[in-house]
């Protein structure tokens, strides 16, 4: 068994590789490399920060420009769209200009924030890997490309012959191979002490809570999580944990289940998805 | 290392890690970023004043320390890179964590070692630190339970590790670049 961590993606991703005993252990180490590997990918292609990146060019495109992005950034979006639909807009990515009013995000340039207009779509997936911008916006994939980025991770090792295994991008994590893998869940009262312990097995669990990032801002309490149909800051003291067979839609979910305070939000069923709030 | 001439020896009745997870010690970390080295050397660093004002200047961050811990990778007698060790702390973690450097002094590789989260505020207490600061890297041989594999939780963010980061990049654009 070998087990490493890397910062990407803004936090500490950790990857463990369970393999065959008598396997090489520097295979592991190979296989943990190249896992390492795609989650970079994912943080060149989906960085709000970075100006290069396809969500910035997204970002500072104009309407009715056409782009060509990677099929990775392309599946994200899509998702994070269809994500949008299900939950009738508690999810939508495209309220990156409240987080950077609020300063949870930079800045990209110098210009004045778009404004954030709820039930304006803000791009279009066309055929992949093609994205139309429709509207002045800005989107952060920061509620859904943590997730992404554990599924490719996860991939990447099963393509490698690795038997079982679990990566975690600073708490959203999958689990994979015929074994159990404990998980503890933070308490969203003191984040340092355990709130809940489960079992994985072939399984993603992704939480979000805003015990970490939520802060004062312009006299009022904001934090990284926002309410997609009125654009406001989600500050709860729940903690919401949902379990998905993949982490991207885990991921996503988490934001609907905390906008909504519905551990059972008709979104889950269709997705295999269960959600507890703590 | 770093915190040792602050404290008195005998401090060490500090309480155990909250969470933590143990990756690589620094034998292994030095392998995973140079695998075909057939040495290592410590050499370590010392700053000098204009030194530490110039790693200021570059990094745009406090220089925070005067001596750095260093790794020379080999092949032969070729001059391969350099892994610097280094410790921060966070909110309430303690993360001990190694950049892999090549001879231009740009960043190869970051691997972290040790991860630790305290309980409550003992993360700011040297006692606390001092059990663990400077061990693994050193010896990897400290041992930490591992009956709980992986938290989930919101998510931390890691800005004192990209610093830190940050920091060695400039310590070795100014003392090591080749």
């Amino acid at each position: 068994m070998m087990r490493r961590a890397q910062p990407w993606l803004g936090t500490l991703v950790d990857i463990t590789a369970d393999g065959d005993p008598q396997a090489e252990s520097q295979a592991e180490s190979q296989a943990i490399t190249q896992a390492f590997a795609e989650i970079a990918l994912v943080h060149r292609l989906m960085s709000f920060h970075d100006a290069a990146s396809d969500v910035s060019r997204l970002n500072v495109a104009a309407p009715g420009e056409l782009l060509e992005l990677h099929p990775h950034t392309w599946r994200v979006l899509q998702l994070a769209a269809r994500m949008t639909e299900l939950s009738h807009g508690l999810f939508n990515i495209a309220c990156a200009p409240r987080l950077v009013d609020w300063q949870c995000l930079p800045r990209p340039g110098t210009g004045e924030s778009p404004p954030y207009q709820p039930a304006l779509a803000v791009y279009r997936c066309e055929q992949s890997p093609m994205v139309c911008k429709l509207a002045p916006g800005w989107v952060d994939v920061g509620g859904v490309a943590k997730g992404y980025a554990v599924d490719l991770a996860v991939e990447s090792l099963q393509r490698a012959g690795v038997a079982s295994g679990c990566v975690n991008a600073g708490g959203d994590l999958r689990a994979f191979g015929e074994r159990d893998w404990p998980v503890a869940v933070r308490d969203p009262q003191a984040p340092q002490r355990v709130g809940a312990q489960l079992v994985l097995r072939n399984e993603a669990l992704a939480t979000s809570a805003s015990y970490f990032s939520a802060r004062r801002h312009g006299g009022r309490q904001v934090s990284a999580l926002v309410d997609g149909r009125s654009g406001e800051p989600l500050v709860t003291p729940a903690s919401v944990s949902v379990r998905a067979p993949r982490c991207d839609i885990a991921d996503a979910l988490t934001k609907v289940v905390l906008a909504s305070g519905d551990a059972r939000h008709p979104a889950l069923a269709g997705l295999h998805a269960a959600a507890f709030i703590i | 290392m770093r915190y040792r001439h602050l404290i008195p020896l005998a401090a060490c009745a500090a309480g155990a890690p909250a969470f933590a997870a143990q990756y690589l010690n620094a034998e292994q970390a030095q392998k995973l970023m140079f695998p075909e080295a057939t040495a290592f050397r410590q050499q370590d660093l010392a700053l000098s004043l204009p030194q530490m004002q110039q790693v200021e200047k570059l990094a745009g961050l406090a220089a925070r320390s005067v001596n750095w811990r260093v790794v020379g990778a080999y092949s032969g007698d070729q001059l391969l890179g350099y892994m610097v060790l280094d410790d921060v702390i966070g909110k309430f973690e303690l993360i001990s964590y190694a950049v892999g450097l090549n001879p231009d002094a740009t960043v190869r590789q970051i691997e972290i070692l040790t991860y630790r989260e305290s309980h409550g505020g003992e993360i700011r207490l040297p006692a606390w630190r001092h059990q663990f600061v400077g061990k693994s890297a050193r010896t990897g041989g400290l041992a930490v339970g591992d009956g709980i594999a992986n938290i989930s939780g919101a998510t931390l963010s890691c800005t004192h590790l990209t610093d830190g980061v940050r920091r060695i990049a400039a310590v070795a654009q100014v003392a090591l670049k080749k």
